[in-house]
Protein backbone atom coordinates (compact mmCIF):
# COMPACT_ATOMS: atom_id res chain seq x y z
CA UNK A 1 0.00 0.00 0.00
CA UNK A 2 2.68 2.47 1.03
CA UNK A 3 4.70 1.46 -1.99
CA UNK A 4 1.86 2.41 -4.28
CA UNK A 5 1.46 5.72 -2.50
CA UNK A 6 5.15 6.52 -2.88
CA UNK A 7 5.11 5.56 -6.52
CA UNK A 8 2.12 7.73 -7.37
CA UNK A 9 3.62 10.64 -5.46
CA UNK A 10 6.80 10.23 -7.51
CA UNK A 11 4.72 10.11 -10.67
CA UNK A 12 2.96 13.30 -9.62
CA UNK A 13 6.27 15.01 -8.94
CA UNK A 14 7.60 13.99 -12.31
CA UNK A 15 4.53 15.18 -14.18
CA UNK A 16 4.70 18.49 -12.28
CA UNK A 17 8.34 18.80 -13.35
CA UNK A 18 7.26 18.00 -16.87
CA UNK A 19 4.72 20.84 -16.79
CA UNK A 20 7.35 23.26 -15.53
CA UNK A 21 9.75 22.31 -18.29
CA UNK A 22 7.04 22.72 -20.89
CA UNK A 23 6.12 26.17 -19.69
CA UNK A 24 9.79 27.16 -19.72
CA UNK A 25 9.94 26.02 -23.35
CA UNK A 26 6.78 27.95 -24.14
CA UNK A 27 8.29 31.05 -22.55
CA UNK A 28 11.42 30.64 -24.68
CA UNK A 29 9.31 30.42 -27.81
CA UNK A 30 7.37 33.56 -26.96
CA UNK A 31 10.60 35.39 -26.11
CA UNK A 32 11.94 34.70 -29.59
CA UNK A 33 8.74 35.97 -31.20
CA UNK A 34 8.96 39.10 -29.08
CA UNK A 35 12.63 39.59 -30.06
CA UNK A 36 11.59 39.26 -33.69
CA UNK A 37 8.97 42.00 -33.25
CA UNK A 38 11.56 44.26 -31.60
CA UNK A 39 14.01 43.64 -34.44
CA UNK A 40 11.27 44.40 -36.96
CA UNK A 41 10.52 47.66 -35.19
CA UNK A 42 14.23 48.57 -35.10
CA UNK A 43 14.66 47.89 -38.82
CA UNK A 44 11.62 50.03 -39.53
CA UNK A 45 12.93 52.85 -37.33
CA UNK A 46 16.40 52.73 -38.93
CA UNK A 47 14.93 53.85 -42.26
CA UNK A 48 16.86 51.31 -44.36
CA UNK A 49 13.62 50.62 -46.27
CA UNK A 50 11.33 53.36 -47.53
CA UNK A 51 8.20 53.64 -45.34
CA UNK A 52 5.81 52.95 -48.25
CA UNK A 53 7.40 49.51 -48.69
CA UNK A 54 8.05 48.50 -45.07
CA UNK A 55 5.29 48.78 -42.46
CA UNK A 56 5.91 48.99 -38.73
CA UNK A 57 4.32 46.45 -36.35
CA UNK A 58 1.85 49.10 -35.15
CA UNK A 59 0.80 49.92 -38.70
CA UNK A 60 0.11 46.24 -39.30
CA UNK A 61 -1.91 46.07 -36.10
CA UNK A 62 -3.90 49.10 -37.28
CA UNK A 63 -4.47 47.45 -40.65
CA UNK A 64 -5.82 44.43 -38.80
CA UNK A 65 -8.27 46.55 -36.86
CA UNK A 66 -9.34 48.47 -39.97
CA UNK A 67 -9.86 45.43 -42.20
CA UNK A 68 -11.66 43.67 -39.36
CA UNK A 69 -14.00 46.65 -38.87
CA UNK A 70 -14.73 46.97 -42.57
CA UNK A 71 -15.46 43.26 -42.79
CA UNK A 72 -12.86 42.87 -45.54
CA UNK A 73 -10.62 40.58 -43.50
CA UNK A 74 -13.38 38.21 -42.37
CA UNK A 75 -14.93 38.05 -45.84
CA UNK A 76 -11.61 37.15 -47.46
CA UNK A 77 -10.60 34.77 -44.69
CA UNK A 78 -13.89 32.92 -44.99
CA UNK A 79 -13.51 32.73 -48.79
CA UNK A 80 -10.05 31.16 -48.43
CA UNK A 81 -11.02 28.79 -45.63
CA UNK A 82 -14.12 27.58 -47.51
CA UNK A 83 -12.06 26.82 -50.64
CA UNK A 84 -9.42 25.15 -48.54
CA UNK A 85 -11.89 22.94 -46.67
CA UNK A 86 -13.70 21.91 -49.85
CA UNK A 87 -10.41 21.26 -51.67
CA UNK A 88 -8.96 19.18 -48.84
CA UNK A 89 -12.24 17.29 -48.38
CA UNK A 90 -12.28 16.43 -52.09
CA UNK A 91 -8.64 15.37 -51.98
CA UNK A 92 -9.42 13.09 -49.02
CA UNK A 93 -12.60 11.76 -50.63
CA UNK A 94 -10.71 10.72 -53.75
CA UNK A 95 -7.27 10.13 -52.23
CA UNK A 96 -8.23 7.77 -49.39
CA UNK A 97 -10.23 5.22 -51.43
CA UNK A 98 -7.69 5.40 -54.24
CA UNK A 99 -4.86 4.99 -51.73
CA UNK A 100 -6.59 1.95 -50.23
CA UNK A 101 -6.97 0.42 -53.68
CA UNK A 102 -3.32 1.12 -54.50
CA UNK A 103 -2.13 -0.26 -51.17
CA UNK A 104 -4.26 -3.39 -51.33
CA UNK A 105 -3.88 -4.39 -54.96
CA UNK A 106 -0.68 -5.04 -56.83
CA UNK A 107 -2.54 -4.66 -60.13
CA UNK A 108 -3.89 -1.26 -59.15
CA UNK A 109 -0.35 -0.19 -58.28
CA UNK A 110 1.02 -1.43 -61.57
CA UNK A 111 -1.73 0.31 -63.51
CA UNK A 112 -1.92 3.64 -61.74
CA UNK A 113 1.37 4.39 -60.03
CA UNK A 114 3.31 5.42 -63.15
CA UNK A 115 0.70 8.05 -64.02
CA UNK A 116 0.55 9.25 -60.40
CA UNK A 117 4.33 9.53 -60.22
CA UNK A 118 4.34 11.57 -63.44
CA UNK A 119 1.70 14.00 -62.26
CA UNK A 120 2.97 14.35 -58.71
CA UNK A 121 5.91 16.69 -59.52
CA UNK A 122 3.68 19.23 -61.27
CA UNK A 123 3.45 22.16 -58.83
CA UNK A 124 -0.08 23.13 -57.84
CA UNK A 125 0.22 26.62 -59.28
CA UNK A 126 1.09 25.24 -62.71
CA UNK A 127 -2.55 24.11 -62.89
CA UNK A 128 -3.85 27.64 -62.40
CA UNK A 129 -4.00 28.84 -66.06
CA UNK A 130 -5.74 25.64 -67.12
CA UNK A 131 -8.08 25.88 -64.14
CA UNK A 132 -9.06 29.40 -65.18
CA UNK A 133 -9.76 28.24 -68.72
CA UNK A 134 -11.95 25.42 -67.44
CA UNK A 135 -13.70 26.96 -64.44
CA UNK A 136 -13.25 30.70 -64.80
CA UNK A 137 -12.08 32.89 -61.98
CA UNK A 138 -13.15 32.17 -58.38
CA UNK A 139 -14.22 29.32 -56.15
CA UNK A 140 -14.09 26.36 -58.52
CA UNK A 141 -10.71 27.02 -60.07
CA UNK A 142 -9.09 27.57 -56.65
CA UNK A 143 -10.62 24.38 -55.26
CA UNK A 144 -9.36 22.54 -58.32
CA UNK A 145 -5.83 23.76 -57.74
CA UNK A 146 -5.92 22.83 -54.04
CA UNK A 147 -7.28 19.42 -54.95
CA UNK A 148 -4.56 18.68 -57.47
CA UNK A 149 -1.70 19.86 -55.31
CA UNK A 150 -3.10 18.27 -52.16
CA UNK A 151 -4.20 14.85 -53.30
CA UNK A 152 -0.71 13.34 -53.49
CA UNK A 153 0.27 13.24 -49.81
CA UNK A 154 -3.05 11.73 -48.73
CA UNK A 155 -2.96 9.27 -51.61
CA UNK A 156 0.61 8.07 -51.11
CA UNK A 157 0.32 7.98 -47.31
CA UNK A 158 -2.86 5.92 -47.38
CA UNK A 159 -1.22 3.58 -49.85
CA UNK A 160 1.81 3.11 -47.60
CA UNK A 161 -0.41 2.63 -44.54
CA UNK A 162 -2.43 -0.10 -46.21
CA UNK A 163 0.59 -1.78 -47.80
CA UNK A 164 2.52 -1.93 -44.52
CA UNK A 165 -0.39 -3.03 -42.33
CA UNK A 166 0.59 -5.91 -40.04
CA UNK A 167 -0.07 -9.14 -41.96
CA UNK A 168 -1.35 -10.77 -38.80
CA UNK A 169 -4.41 -8.50 -38.84
CA UNK A 170 -5.21 -9.92 -42.26
CA UNK A 171 -4.73 -13.45 -40.93
CA UNK A 172 -7.19 -12.74 -38.11
CA UNK A 173 -9.67 -11.33 -40.61
CA UNK A 174 -9.38 -14.46 -42.75
CA UNK A 175 -9.64 -16.86 -39.81
CA UNK A 176 -12.84 -15.16 -38.66
CA UNK A 177 -14.22 -15.01 -42.21
CA UNK A 178 -14.50 -11.22 -42.46
CA UNK A 179 -16.21 -10.16 -45.71
CA UNK A 180 -14.26 -7.77 -47.94
CA UNK A 181 -16.07 -4.54 -47.13
CA UNK A 182 -16.14 -5.36 -43.42
CA UNK A 183 -12.38 -5.92 -43.61
CA UNK A 184 -11.81 -2.56 -45.30
CA UNK A 185 -14.03 -0.68 -42.86
CA UNK A 186 -13.03 -2.34 -39.60
CA UNK A 187 -9.37 -3.20 -40.24
CA UNK A 188 -7.74 -1.57 -43.26
CA UNK A 189 -8.92 1.97 -42.56
CA UNK A 190 -8.42 2.13 -38.77
CA UNK A 191 -5.17 0.17 -39.10
CA UNK A 192 -3.83 2.67 -41.63
CA UNK A 193 -5.11 5.68 -39.70
CA UNK A 194 -1.67 6.81 -38.48
CA UNK A 195 -0.70 7.23 -42.14
CA UNK A 196 -4.04 8.61 -43.23
CA UNK A 197 -4.02 11.33 -40.57
CA UNK A 198 -0.46 12.30 -41.43
CA UNK A 199 -1.51 12.35 -45.09
CA UNK A 200 -4.42 14.72 -44.44
CA UNK A 201 -2.14 16.88 -42.31
CA UNK A 202 0.31 17.19 -45.21
CA UNK A 203 -2.51 17.70 -47.72
CA UNK A 204 -3.87 20.48 -45.55
CA UNK A 205 -0.45 22.12 -45.34
CA UNK A 206 0.16 21.91 -49.09
CA UNK A 207 -3.32 23.27 -49.85
CA UNK A 208 -2.99 26.20 -47.51
CA UNK A 209 0.37 27.11 -49.01
CA UNK A 210 -0.96 26.90 -52.56
CA UNK A 211 -4.23 28.73 -52.02
CA UNK A 212 -2.60 32.15 -51.72
CA UNK A 213 -0.81 31.84 -55.02
CA UNK A 214 -3.97 30.58 -56.67
CA UNK A 215 -6.05 33.43 -55.30
CA UNK A 216 -3.53 36.02 -56.44
CA UNK A 217 -4.07 34.93 -60.01
CA UNK A 218 -7.51 33.41 -60.29
CA UNK A 219 -9.71 35.11 -57.77
CA UNK A 220 -11.22 38.40 -56.64
CA UNK A 221 -11.74 37.28 -53.05
CA UNK A 222 -9.67 35.44 -50.45
CA UNK A 223 -6.58 36.23 -48.45
CA UNK A 224 -4.32 35.77 -51.46
CA UNK A 225 -6.37 38.28 -53.40
CA UNK A 226 -6.34 40.68 -50.44
CA UNK A 227 -2.55 40.54 -50.24
CA UNK A 228 -2.09 40.98 -53.97
CA UNK A 229 -4.69 43.74 -54.16
CA UNK A 230 -2.84 45.67 -51.44
CA UNK A 231 0.08 45.94 -53.85
CA UNK A 232 -1.94 48.21 -56.13
CA UNK A 233 -2.91 50.36 -53.19
CA UNK A 234 0.69 50.47 -51.97
CA UNK A 235 -0.44 49.12 -48.61
CA UNK A 236 2.29 46.79 -47.25
CA UNK A 237 0.58 46.89 -43.83
CA UNK A 238 -2.46 45.11 -45.28
CA UNK A 239 -0.18 42.61 -47.03
CA UNK A 240 1.50 41.70 -43.76
CA UNK A 241 -1.84 41.60 -41.91
CA UNK A 242 -3.03 39.08 -44.53
CA UNK A 243 0.15 37.04 -44.19
CA UNK A 244 -0.18 36.89 -40.41
CA UNK A 245 -3.81 35.78 -40.75
CA UNK A 246 -2.67 32.97 -43.02
CA UNK A 247 -0.02 31.99 -40.49
CA UNK A 248 -2.47 32.00 -37.56
CA UNK A 249 -5.10 29.90 -39.31
CA UNK A 250 -2.50 27.44 -40.52
CA UNK A 251 -1.05 27.21 -37.04
CA UNK A 252 -4.39 26.61 -35.35
CA UNK A 253 -5.38 23.88 -37.82
CA UNK A 254 -2.06 22.13 -37.99
CA UNK A 255 -1.35 22.23 -34.27
CA UNK A 256 -4.79 21.97 -32.73
CA UNK A 257 -7.28 20.39 -35.09
CA UNK A 258 -5.03 17.54 -36.20
CA UNK A 259 -3.53 17.02 -32.75
CA UNK A 260 -7.06 16.74 -31.44
CA UNK A 261 -7.91 14.20 -34.15
CA UNK A 262 -4.88 12.13 -33.13
CA UNK A 263 -5.78 12.38 -29.45
CA UNK A 264 -9.28 11.00 -29.91
CA UNK A 265 -8.15 8.18 -32.18
CA UNK A 266 -4.53 7.03 -32.18
CA UNK A 267 -3.64 8.09 -28.64
CA UNK A 268 -6.77 6.53 -27.24
CA UNK A 269 -5.89 3.29 -28.97
CA UNK A 270 -2.26 3.34 -27.91
CA UNK A 271 -1.09 3.55 -31.53
CA UNK A 272 1.80 5.68 -32.65
CA UNK A 273 1.36 8.56 -35.07
CA UNK A 274 3.97 8.79 -37.80
CA UNK A 275 5.97 11.97 -38.22
CA UNK B 1 -12.30 -35.18 -35.69
CA UNK B 2 -9.21 -33.72 -37.31
CA UNK B 3 -7.41 -35.83 -39.84
CA UNK B 4 -4.20 -34.83 -41.60
CA UNK B 5 -3.12 -37.21 -44.37
CA UNK B 6 0.23 -37.39 -46.21
CA UNK B 7 0.70 -33.67 -45.88
CA UNK B 8 3.83 -31.87 -47.04
CA UNK B 9 4.84 -28.28 -47.64
CA UNK B 10 7.53 -26.98 -49.97
CA UNK B 11 8.64 -23.40 -50.29
CA UNK B 12 10.21 -21.94 -53.40
CA UNK B 13 13.44 -20.08 -52.63
CA UNK B 14 16.00 -18.37 -54.90
CA UNK B 15 17.99 -21.53 -55.64
CA UNK B 16 15.31 -24.19 -55.67
CA UNK B 17 12.98 -25.45 -52.98
CA UNK B 18 12.87 -25.97 -49.25
CA UNK B 19 10.96 -28.91 -47.88
CA UNK B 20 9.38 -27.54 -44.72
CA UNK B 21 7.02 -30.36 -43.78
CA UNK B 22 6.99 -33.98 -44.92
CA UNK B 23 4.82 -37.07 -44.42
CA UNK B 24 2.57 -35.56 -41.82
CA UNK B 25 -0.15 -37.93 -40.70
CA UNK B 26 -2.11 -36.92 -37.65
CA UNK B 27 -5.44 -37.87 -36.18
CA UNK B 28 -7.04 -36.00 -33.32
CA UNK B 29 -10.17 -37.10 -31.49
CA UNK B 30 -13.08 -34.94 -30.51
CA UNK B 31 -12.30 -33.07 -27.29
CA UNK B 32 -8.65 -34.07 -27.28
CA UNK B 33 -5.90 -31.64 -26.29
CA UNK B 34 -2.88 -32.26 -28.52
CA UNK B 35 0.41 -30.42 -28.31
CA UNK B 36 2.75 -30.01 -31.24
CA UNK B 37 6.27 -29.85 -29.85
CA UNK B 38 9.38 -29.15 -31.89
CA UNK B 39 12.59 -27.16 -32.25
CA UNK B 40 12.44 -23.69 -33.77
CA UNK B 41 12.12 -23.71 -37.55
CA UNK B 42 10.66 -27.23 -37.67
CA UNK B 43 7.47 -26.02 -39.31
CA UNK B 44 5.08 -26.57 -36.40
CA UNK B 45 3.56 -23.10 -36.78
CA UNK B 46 3.35 -23.63 -40.54
CA UNK B 47 1.45 -26.85 -39.94
CA UNK B 48 -0.95 -25.01 -37.65
CA UNK B 49 -1.50 -22.31 -40.27
CA UNK B 50 -2.16 -24.95 -42.91
CA UNK B 51 -4.79 -26.53 -40.67
CA UNK B 52 -6.25 -23.06 -40.12
CA UNK B 53 -6.54 -22.68 -43.89
CA UNK B 54 -4.25 -19.65 -44.00
CA UNK B 55 -1.56 -21.40 -46.09
CA UNK B 56 -2.23 -24.10 -48.68
CA UNK B 57 -0.34 -27.40 -48.31
CA UNK B 58 1.78 -28.63 -51.23
CA UNK B 59 0.43 -32.16 -50.91
CA UNK B 60 -1.98 -34.01 -48.72
CA UNK B 61 -5.40 -33.38 -47.29
CA UNK B 62 -6.95 -32.10 -44.09
CA UNK B 63 -10.36 -33.28 -43.01
CA UNK B 64 -12.47 -32.03 -40.18
CA UNK B 65 -15.41 -34.26 -39.28
CA UNK B 66 -14.63 -36.17 -42.48
CA UNK B 67 -15.01 -33.10 -44.70
CA UNK B 68 -11.98 -31.83 -46.55
CA UNK B 69 -11.04 -28.24 -45.73
CA UNK B 70 -8.85 -25.95 -47.85
CA UNK B 71 -9.72 -22.50 -46.49
CA UNK B 72 -10.57 -20.92 -43.14
CA UNK B 73 -13.97 -21.94 -41.87
CA UNK B 74 -16.41 -21.47 -38.99
CA UNK B 75 -15.26 -24.77 -37.47
CA UNK B 76 -11.80 -23.40 -36.57
CA UNK B 77 -10.45 -20.45 -34.60
CA UNK B 78 -6.83 -19.41 -34.04
CA UNK B 79 -5.07 -17.88 -31.03
CA UNK B 80 -1.90 -16.17 -32.22
CA UNK B 81 1.35 -15.83 -30.33
CA UNK B 82 1.38 -12.04 -30.15
CA UNK B 83 -2.36 -11.83 -29.49
CA UNK B 84 -3.14 -9.98 -32.76
CA UNK B 85 -5.81 -7.90 -31.05
CA UNK B 86 -7.00 -4.80 -32.90
CA UNK B 87 -5.80 -1.77 -30.92
CA UNK B 88 -8.62 0.41 -32.29
CA UNK B 89 -11.36 -1.85 -30.93
CA UNK B 90 -12.40 -2.15 -27.30
CA UNK B 91 -11.87 -5.46 -25.54
CA UNK B 92 -15.54 -6.35 -26.08
CA UNK B 93 -15.39 -5.43 -29.79
CA UNK B 94 -12.28 -7.56 -30.19
CA UNK B 95 -14.02 -10.55 -28.60
CA UNK B 96 -17.04 -9.98 -30.84
CA UNK B 97 -14.99 -9.58 -34.01
CA UNK B 98 -15.75 -13.01 -35.47
CA UNK B 99 -19.44 -12.67 -34.68
CA UNK B 100 -19.61 -9.17 -36.18
CA UNK B 101 -17.89 -10.46 -39.32
CA UNK B 102 -20.64 -13.06 -39.59
CA UNK B 103 -23.35 -10.44 -39.18
CA UNK B 104 -24.58 -11.55 -35.74
CA UNK B 105 -26.80 -8.78 -34.29
CA UNK B 106 -25.27 -6.65 -31.58
CA UNK B 107 -27.37 -7.71 -28.54
CA UNK B 108 -26.50 -11.33 -29.23
CA UNK B 109 -22.82 -10.36 -29.62
CA UNK B 110 -22.81 -8.42 -26.34
CA UNK B 111 -24.31 -11.40 -24.55
CA UNK B 112 -21.61 -13.73 -25.87
CA UNK B 113 -18.71 -11.37 -25.18
CA UNK B 114 -20.10 -10.60 -21.73
CA UNK B 115 -20.23 -14.26 -20.83
CA UNK B 116 -16.78 -15.04 -22.22
CA UNK B 117 -15.13 -12.03 -20.61
CA UNK B 118 -16.58 -13.16 -17.29
CA UNK B 119 -15.24 -16.66 -17.97
CA UNK B 120 -11.70 -15.33 -18.49
CA UNK B 121 -12.00 -12.87 -15.58
CA UNK B 122 -11.99 -9.67 -17.61
CA UNK B 123 -15.62 -8.56 -17.31
CA UNK B 124 -14.74 -5.11 -16.03
CA UNK B 125 -12.33 -4.48 -18.93
CA UNK B 126 -14.96 -4.78 -21.68
CA UNK B 127 -14.82 -1.08 -22.56
CA UNK B 128 -11.04 -0.70 -22.33
CA UNK B 129 -8.64 -0.70 -25.26
CA UNK B 130 -6.04 -3.51 -25.55
CA UNK B 131 -3.05 -1.28 -24.84
CA UNK B 132 -4.32 -0.90 -21.26
CA UNK B 133 -3.95 -4.65 -20.72
CA UNK B 134 -0.96 -6.78 -19.72
CA UNK B 135 0.28 -9.55 -22.00
CA UNK B 136 -1.58 -12.24 -20.06
CA UNK B 137 -4.81 -10.27 -20.17
CA UNK B 138 -4.43 -9.67 -23.91
CA UNK B 139 -4.04 -13.39 -24.50
CA UNK B 140 -7.20 -14.05 -22.45
CA UNK B 141 -9.05 -11.65 -24.75
CA UNK B 142 -7.62 -13.46 -27.76
CA UNK B 143 -8.81 -16.79 -26.34
CA UNK B 144 -12.26 -15.31 -25.67
CA UNK B 145 -12.34 -14.03 -29.27
CA UNK B 146 -11.61 -17.54 -30.50
CA UNK B 147 -14.26 -19.13 -28.25
CA UNK B 148 -16.85 -16.53 -29.26
CA UNK B 149 -17.34 -18.08 -32.69
CA UNK B 150 -17.87 -21.48 -31.03
CA UNK B 151 -15.38 -23.45 -33.15
CA UNK B 152 -14.99 -27.21 -32.85
CA UNK B 153 -11.22 -26.93 -33.22
CA UNK B 154 -9.12 -24.40 -31.36
CA UNK B 155 -5.71 -23.78 -32.92
CA UNK B 156 -3.14 -22.16 -30.64
CA UNK B 157 0.19 -20.94 -32.00
CA UNK B 158 2.62 -20.64 -29.08
CA UNK B 159 0.05 -18.50 -27.30
CA UNK B 160 2.06 -18.10 -24.10
CA UNK B 161 5.50 -17.77 -25.71
CA UNK B 162 5.75 -14.05 -25.08
CA UNK B 163 4.70 -14.21 -21.42
CA UNK B 164 6.91 -14.32 -18.34
CA UNK B 165 7.18 -17.62 -16.46
CA UNK B 166 4.66 -16.87 -13.69
CA UNK B 167 2.01 -15.45 -16.00
CA UNK B 168 2.57 -18.36 -18.30
CA UNK B 169 1.86 -20.88 -15.55
CA UNK B 170 -1.32 -19.07 -14.52
CA UNK B 171 -2.45 -18.93 -18.15
CA UNK B 172 -1.83 -22.65 -18.63
CA UNK B 173 -4.08 -23.47 -15.68
CA UNK B 174 -6.70 -21.01 -16.92
CA UNK B 175 -6.62 -22.53 -20.37
CA UNK B 176 -7.25 -26.00 -18.94
CA UNK B 177 -10.17 -24.63 -16.94
CA UNK B 178 -11.66 -22.97 -20.01
CA UNK B 179 -11.01 -26.08 -22.09
CA UNK B 180 -12.90 -28.21 -19.54
CA UNK B 181 -15.79 -25.74 -19.52
CA UNK B 182 -16.17 -25.39 -23.29
CA UNK B 183 -14.95 -28.84 -24.34
CA UNK B 184 -13.07 -27.88 -27.48
CA UNK B 185 -10.60 -29.94 -29.45
CA UNK B 186 -7.27 -28.17 -29.14
CA UNK B 187 -4.14 -28.23 -31.27
CA UNK B 188 -1.49 -26.34 -29.34
CA UNK B 189 1.93 -25.45 -30.77
CA UNK B 190 4.80 -24.96 -28.33
CA UNK B 191 8.55 -25.35 -28.05
CA UNK B 192 8.40 -25.93 -24.30
CA UNK B 193 8.54 -29.55 -23.16
CA UNK B 194 7.02 -28.72 -19.75
CA UNK B 195 4.17 -26.81 -21.33
CA UNK B 196 3.40 -29.62 -23.77
CA UNK B 197 3.45 -32.29 -21.06
CA UNK B 198 1.51 -30.16 -18.59
CA UNK B 199 -1.29 -29.41 -21.04
CA UNK B 200 -1.63 -32.17 -23.60
CA UNK B 201 -3.46 -35.47 -23.65
CA UNK B 202 -0.94 -36.28 -26.32
CA UNK B 203 2.30 -34.65 -27.37
CA UNK B 204 3.47 -34.93 -30.99
CA UNK B 205 7.23 -34.48 -31.14
CA UNK B 206 8.48 -33.08 -34.45
CA UNK B 207 11.86 -33.41 -36.13
CA UNK B 208 14.05 -30.55 -37.32
CA UNK B 209 13.34 -29.35 -40.87
CA UNK B 210 11.84 -30.99 -42.85
CA UNK B 211 9.33 -31.36 -40.04
CA UNK B 212 8.01 -34.86 -39.53
CA UNK B 213 6.14 -36.39 -36.62
CA UNK B 214 8.91 -38.22 -34.79
CA UNK B 215 6.86 -39.63 -31.94
CA UNK B 216 3.51 -39.37 -30.23
CA UNK B 217 3.68 -39.38 -26.46
CA UNK B 218 0.51 -40.10 -24.52
CA UNK B 219 0.32 -38.32 -21.19
CA UNK B 220 -1.86 -40.48 -18.96
CA UNK B 221 -1.57 -38.36 -15.79
CA UNK B 222 -4.71 -36.83 -14.33
CA UNK B 223 -4.99 -33.05 -14.35
CA UNK B 224 -3.93 -30.89 -12.61
CA UNK B 225 -0.56 -32.48 -13.17
CA UNK B 226 2.20 -32.32 -10.63
CA UNK B 227 5.25 -31.21 -12.55
CA UNK B 228 7.46 -32.26 -9.64
CA UNK B 229 6.17 -35.84 -9.61
CA UNK B 230 8.43 -38.73 -10.55
CA UNK B 231 6.13 -39.73 -13.39
CA UNK B 232 6.21 -36.25 -14.90
CA UNK B 233 10.01 -36.04 -14.51
CA UNK B 234 10.46 -39.36 -16.31
CA UNK B 235 8.22 -38.29 -19.13
CA UNK B 236 10.12 -35.04 -19.43
CA UNK B 237 13.46 -36.86 -19.60
CA UNK B 238 12.09 -39.18 -22.27
CA UNK B 239 10.75 -36.26 -24.32
CA UNK B 240 13.98 -34.33 -23.97
CA UNK B 241 15.82 -37.40 -25.23
CA UNK B 242 13.66 -37.46 -28.33
CA UNK B 243 13.96 -33.74 -28.86
CA UNK B 244 17.60 -32.99 -28.14
CA UNK B 245 18.91 -34.46 -31.42
CA UNK B 246 16.38 -32.38 -33.29
CA UNK B 247 17.31 -29.23 -31.42
CA UNK B 248 20.99 -29.83 -32.28
CA UNK B 249 20.07 -30.35 -35.95
CA UNK B 250 17.90 -27.27 -36.03
CA UNK B 251 20.69 -25.16 -34.51
CA UNK B 252 23.15 -26.51 -37.08
CA UNK B 253 20.69 -25.58 -39.86
CA UNK B 254 20.34 -22.09 -38.48
CA UNK B 255 24.12 -21.69 -38.25
CA UNK B 256 24.55 -22.83 -41.85
CA UNK B 257 21.85 -20.46 -43.01
CA UNK B 258 23.57 -17.66 -41.13
CA UNK B 259 26.94 -18.43 -42.71
CA UNK B 260 25.65 -18.73 -46.27
CA UNK B 261 23.44 -15.62 -46.13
Amino acid sequence: MSEIAIESAAARRESAGHRRRLSRETRLGWATILAFLVLWKLVHASGIFPPWAFPSPEQVLMAFVKTLRSGELLKNTWASVARQLVGVALAALVGIPLGIALGASRNARAALLPLCRLMYPIPGIAWIPLAILWFGIGFKSTVFVIFFSGIWPILFNTMTGVATLDGQYTDVARVYLAPRLFYVRRILIPGSLPYIITGIRLTYGVGWRVIVGAEMISSITGLGFMIDDARWQLRPDIMVAGMITIALIGWVMENWAFDWLERVTLERWGMKSIA
Amino acid sequence: MLEIRALSKRYAVDDGEILALADIDVEIDEGEFVCLLGPSGCGKSTLLKIVAGLIPPSDGVIRIARREVTAPGPDRAVVFQDYALFPWMTVADNVEFGLAARGVPSERRRAVSGELLRAVGLAEFAGKYPHHLSGGMKQRVSIARALAVDPVLLLMDEPFGALDAQTRFVMQRELLRVWRTYRKTVLFVTHSIEEALYLGDRVLVMTARPGRIKAAIAVPQERPRDIASLEFTRLRAHTLDLLSDEIAKSMAQEATAELTS
